[in-house]
């Protein structure tokens, strides 16, 4: 059996359970899901292309060289200036890190810009700014990049 | 037809398709390592991306955020500290949904350091972890969510001392003003 099929077996389980319960409250997550669905796929789709672009244009070896685990610290930066540019969705930061890390990224860089990624976003910075206002808004991101630097020496350490 | 224009997905959709085009008009092998790897992700991923979907759409209407405001109005100090180290990490939804949420909470009262540490949670992302799994591997995905409960408290703290530091140096400020 599939990884992808038990967690489907799963939510269709879940989603039974909460039809139980409350059948009003189902169809509201039913429709989230919908909503979820329609959204997330066409962006995961442009990222498949960009992983596309990368396996067409890009050498293993640029990535190697850019991400790879003899950069060490270099390569963490990197990635994480990446992670705070990339316009990407929570969920089409993993399989872009998978992809980058099946292609000799190290962990620690696959850390620095996934953590960013999330963390981090061009897009949202205005809200934040309006919401919060500079002071915190500079402080939250600056940290959030050192403290991510930090976390990724860590994680590199721990798993490679 | 203007409708189609603004809607994101059609745009996504559509700059995939004509980039794969034109790779593909360049030279055709390029444009087949490209529509070959967007297919071969695509059928990989598709059923986790329904049952995540699913498990986000459940999350939201089971756990409201009104319901998490409450929780962490409740136990202020070091328990709301915890709670707010943790808890956000089971959250789905994007940095647009949650700004304005704390922004209700930072109304309410609450620290900026806790509000630093609620985001930094946030991006534990545990809905993803099929996803995230499925790519990276386990011993990455539960490394990653361990580190961003410690991510979350020092970014707190963090935050906390630094609001400290700049309220007292407006103080002096002030106070030198006066005189």
């Amino acid at each position: 059996m599939r990884a992808g099929h038990l967690y489907l077996l799963i939510a269709v389980i879940l989603m039974a359970l909460s039809f139980l319960k409350d059948r009003q409250k189902t169809k509201e997550a039913a429709k989230a899901t919908f909503k979820i669905f329609y959204v997330v796929m066409p962006v995961l789709i442009f990222v498949f292309v960009l992983m596309g672009l990368i396996q067409a244009y890009v050498s293993k070896e640029i990535i190697v060289s850019i991400l790879g685990q003899k950069t060490g610290i270099l390569g963490i930066l990197y990635a994480e200036i990446i992670g705070s540019i990339a316009l990407f969705l929570p969920p089409a930061v993993f399989p872009f890190g998978g992809y980058l890390h099946n292609n000799g990224a190290s962990y620690g860089s696959i850390a620095g810009f996934v953590f960013t990624a999330i963390l981090i976003g061009v897009t949202t910075l205005p809200l934040e700014l309006k919401l919060f206002g500079k002071r915190f808004t500079l402080a939250r991101n600056l940290l959030t990049f050192g403290l991510t630097f930090f976390i990724a020496i860590l994680m590199e350490g721990i798993l490679r | 037809m203007s409708k189609i224009l603004k809607n994101d997905a059609f745009w996504f959709l559509f700059l995939s398709v004509l980039i794969t085009l034109i790779v593909y008009g360049f030279n055709a092998a390029k444009g087949a390592i490209v529509a070959k790897t967007v297919y071969g992700t695509f059928f990989e991923v598709l059923d986790i991306i329904v049952a995540v979907s699913i498990f986000i759409g459940l999350f939201q209407v089971w756990v409201k955020p009104q319901t998490i405001v409450k929780l962490l109005g409740k136990g202020s100090g070091l328990k709301g500290f915890v709670l707010v180290c943790t808890f956000p990490i089971l959250m789905g939804g994007s940095l647009f949904t949650v700004f304005p949420l704390l922004k209700a909470l930072k109304e309410k009262g609450a620290r900026i350091g806790a509000i630093a540490s609620f985001i930094t949670a946030w991006g534990g992302k545990a809905p993803l972890l099929p996803l995230e799994s499925k790519f990276l591997g386990w011993p990455f995905a539960l490394v990653r969510i361990g580190f961003t409960i410690l991510f979350a408290f020092i970014m707190g703290v963090l935050m906390d001392w630094l609001g400290e530091k700049t309220a007292q140096i407006k103080k002096e400020k002030s106070f030198l003003v006066e005189l």
